[in-house]
């Protein structure tokens, strides 16, 4: 039963999406919402059972509903801008998610990570190299069919496994964690980083470092040394 | 409840894997992959949370962190790249760079 309600909801989300790509041959806005809209219901319905919370079923469904429409716009708008800024929404219900699951400082430093620092500097280059409106390439999409294809037959084999009733994840409700027994609070999340992962937090300064010296020095490159020579 | 986080983070992934192979903006692309990674963030704060076996454990979150500490990385040499091409070319256009495709 709830596997033939996914197999549903994977295949109108496919037509769904498909015909929202900009460029796509049959490319109608007003048959897709419907579409996607009932896929996401079906793909969260589907998978409501499992919390026994009524807290839990709301902020789980709202979440995940949000964070879905919201990749979804950003992988069909036109304007480079508005994907940015439908991908900060996405972040904001990742970070709802993480949440749920006990990752506060996760959540909290995916938020100021992504949302505040990754993202202003995706709508900086944005507006360095796009100032004239919507260019051509960003109304057609690059072969819609076959990517939409390719993503949802992995999506469909991917929810058919997780769907089976025996060999899939286990479905046992975990007990609530205690506050300070295993939640991902600063001091926990902070322990465990500078015990067990203290080498591993230091590679992580130094690969920082030698990105940030890279991207400094490929961004100060004159174009005519960039090494690449026209041909046309 | 692994199944329901693992299901939103394969959506969440899939979703930016589409939008990489449908796109034609570069710096679109790039964000598809940041969706990508959003899925993937999910997955391993499920798997950390709701473990096959054995208690909850933190490392889920550790691995995300770091995860996170890698797309930073990537977001700064990529979009540095992403203006590199632009000032060679003028257009954000993935079609325009072709030279190391056959015919």
């Amino acid at each position: 039963m709830t596997a033939a309600l996914t197999t549903i909801g994977v295949l109108i989300g496919a037509v769904g999406l498909y015909l929202l790509m900009p460029g796509a041959r049959l490319s109608s806005w007003k048959a897709a919402t419907p579409l996607l809209l009932a896929a996401c219901a079906l793909a969260i319905g589907s998978s409501l059972q499992a919390f026994p919370a009524i807290y839990d079923k709301v902020a789980f469904s709202v979440f995940a509903a949000i964070g879905l429409l919201g990749g979804i716009c950003v992988i069909t708008n036109k304007q480079p801008v508005y994907s940015a800024l439908f991908f900060v929404l996405v972040v904001v219900c990742v970070t709802g998610l993480l949440l749920l699951m006990q990752a506060q400082f996760l959540s909290m430093a995916l938020l100021a990570i992504y949302a505040g620092a990754i993202l202003v500097t995706y709508v900086f280059v944005i507006m360095l190299a796009q100032q004239g409106g919507t260019a051509a390439y960003d109304h057609t999409a690059r072969s819609p069919l076959i990517g939409v294809l390719a993503g949802f037959v992995l999506l469909g084999i991917i929810s058919a496994g997780l769907g089976r009733p025996e060999g899939g994840p286990p479905q046992i409700a975990m007990p609530s964690l205690a506050a300070d027994a295993g939640a991902g609070t600063v001091r926990n999340v902070g322990l465990q980083l500078l015990t067990t992962y203290a080498v591993a937090i230091q590679i992580a300064g130094v690969l920082l470092l030698a990105s940030m010296v890279g991207a400094v020095g490929i961004a100060r490159r004159k174009a005519s040394t960039g090494g690449i020579e026209e041909v046309d | 409840m692994l199944a329901a986080y693992l299901a939103i983070g394969a959506a969440l992934f899939i979703l930016g894997l589409v939008g990489f192979l449908t796109r034609r903006n570069l710096i679109v692309m790039f964000l598809c992959t940041e969706l990508m990674f959003q899925g993937i963030i999910v997955n391993l704060v499920a798997f950390g949370r709701y473990p096959l076996s054995g208690p909850p454990t933190l490392h889920g979150q550790i691995f995300a962190l770091f995860l996170l500490v890698v797309a930073a990385a990537e977001a700064a040499l990529g979009l540095a790249l992403v203006v590199l091409l632009y000032r060679n070319k003028g257009t954000l256009d993935a079609n325009a760079w072709t030279l190391l495709r056959d015919a």
